[in-house]
């Protein structure tokens, strides 16, 4: 077991049985909150904030579709239990603590949003040695750094005013997403040889 | 590896050396972890003090909150581990965000230290520090920690240290990219941002306090390092040649042997901050001097200052 993807190949390419854990378990993250922004996404904008919501939906469908096209993918047949618990993970669970029901499924994808934005860290995993010319790998890297962008808007909605006085609900709904998104990466890489820091 | 507990979260420490002997507490800068003192724990060790070193919350290996970061949370870890050293005498330095945690510990829990030296520190953000900060958040956002990194080390080291290492900054960089997450260096870079100037607050430090800070230093200049000396009565600020922001990376044989010192001074009695104004050997063991009489220690030129 390592923390890193390996042994690469003598092309510094990462395993396809590896690359293809990953990459799935990043299409289901990112393709759900794809469908999660396009189903809150009004067909026509009435405030500003909405025009981040429209880049959201293009930026995680960027990722799907970069992921279908740079990985090495080869059979998986974890992958259909493994799916399957990965999608119940990422239904809507209004935060606790917040009557106001909308804002409580609000909250709720910024939550999910924030926890794969912020947690996941694709590009870690890849050894010093991996090949900066690879499609997977440089897929990774870009996602990474997407996700750094995107998580912004996460952060501004759920540090801002309009939840303020939810602040401990939004806390708690936020670190219990984090922690149930991390344990199923960490599960997921430990079925391909790959072990984590838990922190 | 062990761990301390506050509330849900854990925090990772390290403690080296005698179990009975005086000890020092490093407190990390933002984008650092503790593996990064381990060259003042071989020497510090060697001197016979014991050492503690930790990620702050946000950092390392320690938990990273995924939305609020409160100085309060940093000073309250701090404080667990001061626990875990008995009653002995401790002394405390921290370096840049590090040293403001510490000197908020030090307002707050003065009590428990023998002496405080803040090293590349603030305690109020001017108006360059915070744009500074500003754009640094910014950078971190739009590029990652691999940008904020770029910046960052030019800034906060000399031509010398990074001419040998140019063709492999990428490994420099690395392990400081791995262990640190981005949005947990934005929430401490956040928790510092809006934080309340601590300068009415600095007369209430009376420990012997020693002032650290790095002649060519770009982020924290010699007027953000003389609020400290102005306001803690029993400092002294000592200036170290050559230096930029982290010196503590680049200079660890001077820096470890100047805490060495001030600890021993203190602990002999020898010590008298007297907020004087002294001048760091090149080299570790080398005599300290006096800053010339007359002479302005803010200006960049031999500006002969104001007559006291």
């Amino acid at each position: 077991m390592s923390g890193f993807f390996g042994p690469l190949d003598p092309q510094g390419r990462v395993p396809p049985h590896q690359q293809t854990r990953v990459a799935a378990f990043l299409t289901s993250a990112h393709g759900a909150l794809a469908r999660q922004f396009a189903f809150a996404l009004p067909a026509k904008l009435v405030s500003a904030w909405q025009t981040e919501l429209n880049a959201q939906v293009y930026h995680e469908a960027e990722i799907v579709s970069l992921l279908l096209r740079a990985t090495s993918w080869v059979p998986d047949l974890a992958l259909g239990y493994l799916s399957m618990s990965w999608e119940t993970a990422w239904f809507p669970q209004p935060a606790e603590g917040i009557p106001d029901q909308p804002l409580a499924r609000a909250v709720s994808l910024a939550t999910l949003a924030h926890a794969v934005h912020a947690g996941i860290r694709p590009a870690a995993l890849l050894p010093r040695e991996a090949n900066a010319d690879d499609p997977f790998v440089m897929a990774l890297r870009r996602i990474e750094l997407e996700s750094g962008r995107l998580l912004q808007a996460q952060i501004l909605f759920l540090k801002g005013p309009e939840l303020l006085a939810h602040r401990d609900a939004v806390s708690a709904a936020l670190e219990h997403r984090h922690v149930e998104t991390r344990k199923l990466w960490t599960s997921a890489l430990e079925g391909v040889g790959i072990v984590v820091h838990k922190s | 590896m062990p761990f301390l507990s506050h509330g849900s979260y854990r925090i990772r420490y390290e403690l080296d050396g005698p179990a009975n002997a005086p000890a020092y507490v490093l407190v990390n800068g933002l984008t650092q972890y503790a593996e990064l003192w381990s060259a003042y724990r071989d020497a510090l060790v060697a001197r016979q003090f014991r050492l503690a070193t930790f990620d702050l919350l946000g950092q390392g290996e320690s938990d990273k909150p995924a939305l609020f970061i409160s100085q309060d949370d940093q000073v309250a870890a701090l404080h667990l581990l001061v626990d875990e050293l008995g009653d002995g005498p401790i002394f405390l330095a921290g370096i840049s965000f590090g040293g403001l945690i510490a000197l908020r510990y030090a307002i707050e829990h003065g009590e428990r230290l023998a002496g405080l030296a803040p090293m590349s520190c603030f305690a109020e953000l001017p108006p360059q520090l915070f744009l500074l900060g500003n754009a640094l958040r910014t950078a971190l956002i739009l590029g990652g920690t691999s940008y904020l990194q770029d910046l960052l080390l030019p800034m906060n080291v000399s031509d010398q240290w990074l001419g040998p290492v140019l063709d492999k900054l990428d490994s420099v960089k690395r392990q400081g990219w791995l262990v640190n997450d981005a949005f947990a260096l934005q929430n401490l870079m956040e928790s510092f941002l809006d934080f309340r100037p601590l300068t009415s607050q600095l007369s209430s430090i009376t420990l012997p306090t020693m002032i650290l800070n790095g002649e060519f230093d770009f982020l924290t200049p010699r007027a953000v390092h003389e609020t400290l000396r102005a306001e803690i009565p029993n400092s002294a600020l000592v200036i170290i040649q050559r230096a930029y922001h982290a010196f503590t990376l680049e200079k660890p044989a001077l820096t470890a042997d100047l805490l060495a010192r001030f600890a021993e001074d203190v602990l002999a009695g020898r010590w008298q901050g007297n907020k004087a104004v002294w001048i760091a050997p090149e080299e570790a063991g080398g005599e300290l001097i006096a800053f010339p009489a007359g002479y302005d220690h803010l200006r960049a030129i031999p500006v002969q200052g104001p007559a006291t």
